[in-house]
């Protein structure tokens, strides 16, 4: 039966190739109720993820209000401005259901400095999340995260991890 | 786990090596005829062995070997990390003039680098160990060895070792076989799993507790199950009968008649429950996305990855999209074959340069090896 629609549940939108192997890695934490959870093929850019959630996803989540959704973006060493200007387009009543994370230059200078694959980093970043911890997330090109991270994981943690 | 296969002058694998160390789960991907499934054969020929099949003509045949080339030997070797001791198994199989049936040219096992038993056409040499002192013996040249060595104790590497390989589950599921009914029990599928109600009568009697293993995965695919019960019909014979409950009514349904799909849910159930209960085991699954609905894949897919991370390991092949995207660069091989006239070569993703989105290159046709 899929993801329930009707049950809490988040879709990950990732930009690129990159960030959809750290979701695929993300999503194979054992404690993970994987229905909870679905990584969507990526959109081929930051500026298409917002596309993307504009065009399918806010009707959508109109009508399945249980449903939450992570763009992951990179930020180009641009946090501030990208960030703000994607919230932007986020609508007001969504603010609260969608996330906006991602690598503070790109995902490859990442997976150069931790030395991980990026399914590696992804699975890093589900053990930080389930075990409680802020190793992974707490490097400098992630440390920008914190508080959509942990907005994120105040309203998942749930339904999402067992 | 299966740390690296090696298969030489069989069908389309020449010289072929496939490398799995530390990869818990692994897509093969690649178009039609590019030796995919052939990989599954050749790990057949080994499973068949440890499964007690040893008559060289039951495991390949003179067609097998590559375009015919019957001078050449054709070449199995397997390296396995059971309980962090690596065992490597030597088969090479041969056809001299004249002669109708394959026989075996060279067999070895080796444990932890040492050797166990080494064989040359007829001649065996068991090594001196703990248990036994050196031996040579004669054994038929149209017998593998392996089936028939004694085993010393129920930790002596050998029975480890066939243990492990008689359990490997290696699955190109037919739905339309899977009735469900069963006149025994076992812990050893086949690949089309038309032995599936043997299958999970005997992971259920060995191994109840399976059975909530097999019933929480049902639930989140199917939550209005309410559950399945394998009926005695004969005397040796039980049927699998599902049972539905939705706003307090109830429908029972033959295994049998379920959809194609809905099988897969089961045979997924007691791939993750039997890896639980008695693996770690080692999984080919050849398409495991046949018969699934789109919105399924992905979820199928993640809950066998996810499952086999800690212990065991899958081997995976697709042509689905939404399969390829839940596995990544560093653990999805590309499988490329120039004609038919030429060997399957393997190399990582990773290692191959993509520009753009790999699906998008699948599609179009653009990797080549």
């Amino acid at each position: 039966m899929s993801t329930n629609r009707h049950k809490l549940h988040i879709l990950i939108l990732p930009e690129d190739d990159a960030n959809r192997q750290i979701a695929t890695g993300f999503i194979l934490n054992e404690s993970l109720n994987q229905r909870a959870i679905q990584v969507l093929p990526s959109a081929g850019g930051w500026k298409r993820v917002v596309e993307k959630f504009k065009d399918d996803y806010i009707s959508t989540m109109l009508q399945y209000p249980n449903r939450m959704i992570v763009l992951m973006i990179d930020f180009d060493n641009d946090q501030e401005a990208r960030l703000s200007f994607v919230k932007h387009e986020i609508p007001d009543y969504l603010i609260n259901r969608v996330f906006v994370v991602g690598v503070k230059s790109e995902p490859e200078n990442l997976k150069r400095e931790i030395r991980k694959t990026f399914e590696g980093i992804g699975e890093a970043l589900a053990n930080d999340c389930s075990d409680n911890t802020n190793k992974t997330w707490s490097h400098a090109l992630l440390i920008h995260n914190k508080v959509e991270v942990d907005r994120m994981i105040s309203l998942v943690r749930p339904f999402l991890f067992q | 786990m299966l740390q690296r296969l090696y298969v030489h002058n069989f069908r389309c694998l020449e010289n072929f090596e496939l490398t799995t160390k530390n990869l818990p789960s692994a897509l093969l991907i690649g178009k039609n005829g590019a030796g995919k499934s052939t990989i599954a054969t050749a790990l057949e020929v080994i499973q068949s062995i440890g499964r007690g099949i040893n008559r060289v003509g039951q495991l390949v045949k003179p067609k097998d070997f590559t375009r015919g080339r019957s001078n050449v030997p054709i070449r199995f070797e397997v390296e396995v990390l059971l309980n962090q001791t690596l065992y490597k198994y030597v088969l090479a199989l041969e056809l001299p003039e004249k002669f109708r049936e394959l026989r075996v040219f060279e067999e070895q096992l080796m444990v932890s680098g040492k050797p166990i038993y080494s064989r040359k056409e007829a001649q065996v040499t068991l090594y001196t160990s703990s248990q036994n002192s050196e031996a040579n013996f004669l054994v038929d040249w149209h017998l593998v060895a392996l089936p028939i060595i004694q085993e010393q104790s129920e930790t002596d590497p050998l029975r480890l070792f066939k243990t492990w390989l008689s359990r490997m589950i290696i699955l190109a599921p037919m739905p339309s076989l899977m009735s469900g009914g069963s006149n025994g029990e076992t812990l050893e599928p086949n690949k089309e799993a038309s032995n599936f109600g043997e299958w999970i009568s005997g992971l259920l009697s060995r191994y109840p507790a399976a059975y909530a293993q097999i019933d929480k995965y049902l639930r989140e695919v199917m939550p209005d199950i309410q559950d399945f019960q394998n009926e005695q019909i004969g005397k040796d014979s039980k049927s699998m009968i599902v049972r539905f409950e939705n706003n307090n009514e109830h429908l029972s349904v033959d295994f049998k008649d379920l959809s194609d799909g809905e099988k897969c849910f089961f045979l997924c159930a007691v791939v993750l429950a039997s890896t639980k209960s008695y693996g770690p085991l080692f999984c080919f699954w050849d398409e495991p996305d046949n018969y699934l609905s789109l919105s399924e894949v992905g979820h199928f897919i993640t809950s066998l990855r996810s499952s086999f991370k800690s212990s065991g390991q899958i081997l995976a092949t697709s042509h689905n999209e939404e399969a390829i995207r839940k596995f990544s660069n560093e653990n999805t091989f590309f499988l490329d074959r120039k004609s038919h006239l030429e060997p399957t070569l393997i190399r990582l993703i990773s290692e191959i340069p993509i520009a753009g989105d790999l699906v998008d290159t699948l599609i179009r046709g653009d990797i080549e090896l």
